[in-house]
């Protein structure tokens, strides 16, 4: 790296670089891809990719959302399962609903849900591990019984729904822009912007910069992460709503697993696990990154389908060595520049799970 | 432990043969081989990291073991060593990157979660193998010593050298120390690297154990072998006392808490209720063993405050 | 001097907790502007009263007030609200965020929107007036610490923060980022903030301060102009007592070379040191905060192992790669971050005082000779004097100084041949740092090599047989106490030649 193009990446910050990073490594897999896969820079490739990435993108927002303040959602894959199953049972005694009464529908079932983690994890002290561990079965459990083991039939359900994946809001040769793809952008771009403007937005990246810091600044960090839960829930909710629409058919048992590729897609995206940093536009394209590798490796004839999850598994290492690298020399570049370079580098690395997990109780 | 004794006597009551041995060993029946990883996985949580790969490490060994056979050109039991070494060498992997790079254990071993278990799929992708030598299915379905099978005889020998070596040995002494600060650890001389790549290989090698007794009892290996099990065996060890955030938890605990969750799927399992039901009751008891004690802690200092000011002077 | 109404006012604050008296009756006005002197040795009640300060605790008896109105905040938060902060030895800033954000976090008058360029220009503005020319929008983590207790000003100062407690706020920090905290405190005062300043380095006070309050046992023993004062006079109120002499280290036999170092070098970090100390010696480290001593000790301990150069132990060259080896070898390391490097909370003092040693507890079979260790552990703990109810007790639960005694019980239990203490009296008072200097008199009679790291001149002077003088990475010089004086070293430190 030139000098020049060092100073440049200076000014900017690591989070600006992370995404700079992983654009390119979208880009630079699409060509490389490109170049030996037939018929793969195609608008239908395209467009598989833009609607599957629609419910993961919105998963690894909510998950973003809760990795800031140092927690974790592990029960937004039941929460998804809840409100799909609870919506389109809704819709097929309700088939006068349009989308929208639909989507809020799904949204408030999945602020509920997160409401109650919010409360077990900001109020009742509980680590935010520990209460996703859970409430994932929990959640899993309540639809399972109010399900009865009926499914959702596809055929019970408005006519609007199953084309509603297919909706396109603009179609260049043969490259569409679905619905479903704008209302994940928009998701992303809302709380994108929320999270660096607004001001409780920055207190929540505080509380998982500085747990005890921002408690004695008084940063009302209960109420924060129970927002922050409650957000998260409603976003779960909304992949729901999506699922409900890819899927047709619900079972109790939808949903199941996503909770992990929400963690995936946000760590990949350059969302610290120890919370304080990243961005939800970072775990966006973490979501298709993760997406396009997947859908991209499916389509070169010598790889079989079943290597889809090992390599997920092999990126997010990668994606996880590299940013703790980067992090990593980039403070260690600051710290050269401001403190000289005989400072000494005696920093207790405090990387065992306690500072992940989150809510932990703080000296009583 | 109120809890255990509740659950015991709503059990006893459900069925007068409870205390026969035959329903003993039924109590352990569908968990057999999930709890002998409960044991390794204590001293994970207590050394302060985590280990989400195992139920994959599980699947990835059986896989790695079945395909082996099934080529024909080795005996099983070469077989079986080979899925011991997957598994052993799949801690091994895990373990390296997160000491090598000081990388948080959730994250590699969620990464190793997603991995193991495609690699599981990529060996055997659809299929099932089976087809496997009468001793084999003996090994996991039949008993060992007087009623015990043998996943359950190696789980109370584990659990016994477990117990020993956490409270009394070297071993264990430095697993606590590192959970309850690294540093201090470092600074004192352990060896907190090479402890940590111990237990996570320990993991590993525990995990494949575990999965070809599951394969061995089920009589067939699929890609998708103990599933979501890491769920189950993470909040049993957290169901016993161990911090989530390391230094400190008991294997009689977590003995406890095995008990305890056995005891429930059993009873509940008898009352016909479904899996994921009792995993939803186990999830509440899960979260009520943090919650309880916080609201009491916090309870008593309110009452405490109160008194403290109602003696102040005016 | 004229007279100035005090506009904070603590009247007859009492604290207890269970058996301690921490407060008693004590009382302590503010003028607005001055620069309030407050000492004592551990334990005198100081933190105590920062936290009843700034909303932590709530007194037992007593009030408080604040222009004239009564002043009880529930909790630190409230606090800043009215105006009262505090800053620690250890400043709590947001790593993650920027600077500008550190600073201006947690205003409410703001508004609901961040306004990015009039933070960073707002910040900007206070940093400079501060005498910083630190980039706001830089994530904080790249700050030093007097970087960040910058930051903490700066925060107080757009907080409109009308009394500023700083807490040992120059232990950790260079001699020019001494100076450059005092112009930041000037500042404060010219725009009427009262700063309650605590510190136990007393030759501070007389630079900085006002007046000066001496606190001791919990109660408050006076307040004096600080013209009326001398360093004398203050230790005498602290401890009680009059002063023992300044500890300086008598006669005593020196062995032979037990270590010898030869051209240490890691890029970056320091080059070419090269010294040797022998049994019985205490040799002193001095220098700048900054200019590698503890790298030096880290490299020796094997926590960070040199790049090239040799290192012999009792004549034989030794690879130290790790902090094993060292203590294999019989190198012993006390770091100067001991809350954070020192002991297992968690776990009960003889596991705490075994826990460099365990290889010598552990029998054949991996178990833990319990007895062996209750044995040594109840043997060093009497010759200490650590005061604790058992040996299983945890050692969360003994007090600090016990804590500290405990952890040295952990490294003489190492029977080290060479013990490397890194600021040993740092944050101790002065009736405890005799002690101390004690103990590494006796532990160097008994023959161990002792190399003390300590930034804190006098003590050097005192404590040393030779000083060694490091600057930006390379030993400048090695005096021996004929030769030291302060001047000399602190040139030598410094670079003036």
């Amino acid at each position: 790296m030139t000098s020049a193009t060092a100073r440049r990446f200076r000014r900017l910050s690591p989070d600006r670089v992370k995404e700079l990073i992983l654009l390119g490594i979208i880009v630079g897999s699409v060509v490389v891809f490109g170049s030996f896969v037939d018929g793969y820079l195609s608008g239908r490739f395209f467009n598989r990719v833009t609607t599957s990435v629609v419910i993961v993108a919105i998963l690894a927002a909510a998950q973003a959302l809760v990795i800031f303040s140092r927690n974790i959602d592990l029960s937004v894959g039941s929460t998804v399962g809840v409100s799909a199953y609870l919506t389109a049972d809704f819709l097929t005694a309700n088939t006068w609903a349009n989308p929208v009464v639909a989507m809020i529908i799904a949204m408030a079932v999945g602020a509920v849900l997160g409401s109650l983690n919010g409360l077990l994890v900001a109020y009742g002290r509980v680590p935010a591990i520990i209460v996703t561990l859970g409430t994932l079965a929990i959640f899993r459990t309540l639809i399972s019984l109010y399900s009865g083991g009926a499914n959702v039939l596809a055929g019970d359900l408005p006519d609007w729904v199953l084309g509603f994946n297919n909706l396109t809001v603009l179609s260049i040769a043969g490259f569409d822009l679905r619905l479903v793809f704008v209302i994940a952008v928009a998701v992303v771009v809302i709380l994108q912007w929320a999270l660096r403007r607004l001001r409780v937005g920055r207190r929540l990246y505080a509380i998982g910069s500085n747990p005890e810091a921002a408690r004695q600044a008084g940063l009302a960090a209960p109420r924060l992460i129970m927002v922050s839960f409650v957000g998260a829930g409603a976003l779960a909710g909304l992949a729901g709503f999506m699922f409900m629409v890819r899927a047709g058919t619900i079972s109790a048992t939808a949903g199941s697993g996503l909770e992990l590729e929400s963690v995936a897609a946000a760590v990949v995206g350059g969302v610290s696990i120890f919370g304080g940093s990243g961005t939800m536009f970072g775990a966006f394209l973490g979501a298709i990154l993760i997406d396009t590798l997947e859908l991209s490796l499916v389509r070169v004839p010598e790889v079989s389908e079943f290597w889809r999850d090992a390599a997920l598994g092999i990126l997010i290492l990668l994606a996880v060595i590299l940013d703790a690298t980067l992090q990593r020399r980039f403070t260690r570049r600051l710290t050269r520049e401001v403190r000289g370079p005989d400072a000494t580098d005696q920093q207790s690395s405090d990387r065992s799970l306690s500072s992940v997990v989150g809510g932990g109780p703080v000296d009583e | 432990m109120v809890v255990l004794a509740i659950t015991i006597v709503i059990n006893v009551l459900l069925s007068p043969f409870y205390f026969g041995v035959d329903n003993f060993i039924n109590l352990f029946w569908l968990s057999n081989e999930k709890i002998i990883v409960v044991v390794i996985m204590t001293f994970v949580i207590i050394s302060g990291e985590i280990d989400l790969s195992v139920a994959s490490v599980m699947g990835f060994s059986a896989a790695v073991m079945a395909t082996v056979h099934q080529t024909g050109s080795f005996p099983l039991v070469v077989a079986i060593l080979a899925g011991l070494g997957a598994g052993a060498i799949a801690g091994l992997l895990q373990g390296w990157v997160i000491t090598r790079f000081a990388l948080p254990s959730l994250v590699v071993t969620l990464a190793g979660l997603i991995g193991f278990r495609g690699a599981a799929r990529v060996i055997l992708e659809d299929e099932s193998v089976g087809d496997f030598p009468a001793w084999f299915d003996a090994m996991g379905q039949q008993t060992l010593l007087g009623p015990l099978p043998v996943a359950l005889v190696i789980f109370f020998v584990g659990l016994a050298l477990a117990w020993i070596t956490l409270e009394r040995g070297a071993f264990g002494r430095k697993v606590y120390v590192i959970g309850n600060n690294a540093d201090v650890a470092r600074f004192s001389g352990v060896a907190v690297d090479s402890v940590k790549l111990r237990l996570f290989v320990t993991s590993g090698l525990v995990a494949g154990l575990a999965g070809i007794l599951f394969a061995a009892r089920l009589g067939s290996v699929r890609g998708s072998l103990a599933e979501f099990f890491e769920l189950d065996i993470i909040t049993m060890v957290l169901l016993g006392g161990v911090s989530i955030f390391g230094g400190s938890g008991t294997m009689f605990g977590v003995a406890l808490a095995v008990f305890t969750v056995l005891n429930i799927r059993n009873g509940l399992g008898l009352a016909n209720v479904d899996g994921i039901i009792q995993t939803g009751v186990i999830g509440v008891l899960l979260i009520a063993s943090v919650l309880l004690p916080n609201l009491a802690r916090r309870l008593g200092q309110v009452s405490a405050r109160r008194r403290a000011t109602a003696q102040a002077p005016p | 001097m004229d007279e100035v109404r005090p506009f904070f006012e603590i009247e007859g604050v009492s604290k207890r907790f269970d058996a301690t008296q921490a407060l008693s009756d004590v009382s302590l006005d503010l003028i607005p502007g001055e620069v309030h002197g407050l000492v004592g040795e551990n334990g005198a009640g100081k933190s105590t009263l920062i936290k009843i300060m700034t909303g932590i605790y709530a007194p037992d008896a007593g009030r408080m007030l604040l222009d004239d109105e009564e002043y009880l905040p529930h909790d630190a938060a409230r606090a800043q609200l009215q105006g009262v902060a505090a800053i620690y030895q250890e400043p709590s800033i947001f790593p993650d965020l920027t600077v500008a954000e550190n600073i201006f976090i947690g205003h409410q008058d703001r508004g609901r929107l961040v306004n990015w360029k009039t933070m960073m220009s707002d910040a900007g503005e206070i940093l400079r007036t501060l005498d910083m020319d630190t980039d706001p929008s830089m994530p904080a983590a790249g700050l030093t610490v007097a970087g960040q207790q910058g930051v903490e000003i700066a925060k107080a100062i757009s907080l409109d923060i009308r009394v500023l407690i700083m807490d040992e706020p120059t232990a950790a920090l260079s001699a020019h980022e001494v100076d450059r905290l005092f112009g930041q405190v000037r500042r404060l005062k010219d725009s009427g903030v009262a700063v309650l300043f605590i510190t136990h380095r007393l030759d501070e006070l007389f630079v900085i301060c006002d007046r000066i309050s001496v606190f001791r046992d919990g109660r408050h023993i006076s307040t004096r102009g600080v013209a009326d004062v001398n360093e004398d006079s203050l230790v005498r109120e602290m401890v009680g007592r009059d002063p023992s002499e300044f500890f300086a280290r008598g006669e005593h036999v020196e062995g032979d070379v037990v270590l010898r170092v030869d051209k240490l070098n890691t890029v970056g970090k320091f080059a070419d040191v090269s010294f040797e100390v022998r049994r019985g010696e205490v040799l002193g480290f001095a220098g700048l905060v900054g200019a590698g001593r503890t790298d030096v000790a880290l490299a020796l301990f094997g926590i960070e192992p040199a790049d090239d150069g040799t290192i012999e132990l009792e004549g034989q060259m030794i690879e130290v790669a790790s902090p094993e080896h060292a203590l294999a070898h019989g190198i012993a390391y006390l770091s100067e971050d001991r809350r954070n490097l020192g002991l297992s909370l968690n776990q009960s003092v003889s596991a705490n005082i075994t826990l460099a040693t365990l290889a010598r507890y552990t029998t054949r079979l991996g178990m833990v000779d319990r007895g062996a260790e209750l044995t040594d552990a109840e043997a060093l703990s009497e010759r200490l004097d650590i005061k604790t109810p058992d040996m299983d007790t945890p050692v969360a639960n003994l007090s600090g100084g016990n804590q500290q005694k405990t952890m040295l019980a952990k490294w003489l239990n190492a029977e080290p041949r060479v013990l490397i203490l890194d600021e040993p009296t740092r944050g101790i008072d002065v009736g405890a740092k005799a002690d101390v200097h004690n103990y590494i008199d006796e532990l160097a009679r008994s023959g161990i090599a002792i190399i003390v790291i300590s930034s804190d001149l006098p003590e050097v002077l005192a404590m040393s047989d030779r000083i060694a003088v490091m600057r930006e990475g390379r030993l400048r010089a090695i005096f021996t106490k004929a030769e030291a004086t302060q001047e000399r070293v602190m040139e030598s430190a410094v670079g003036v030649s």
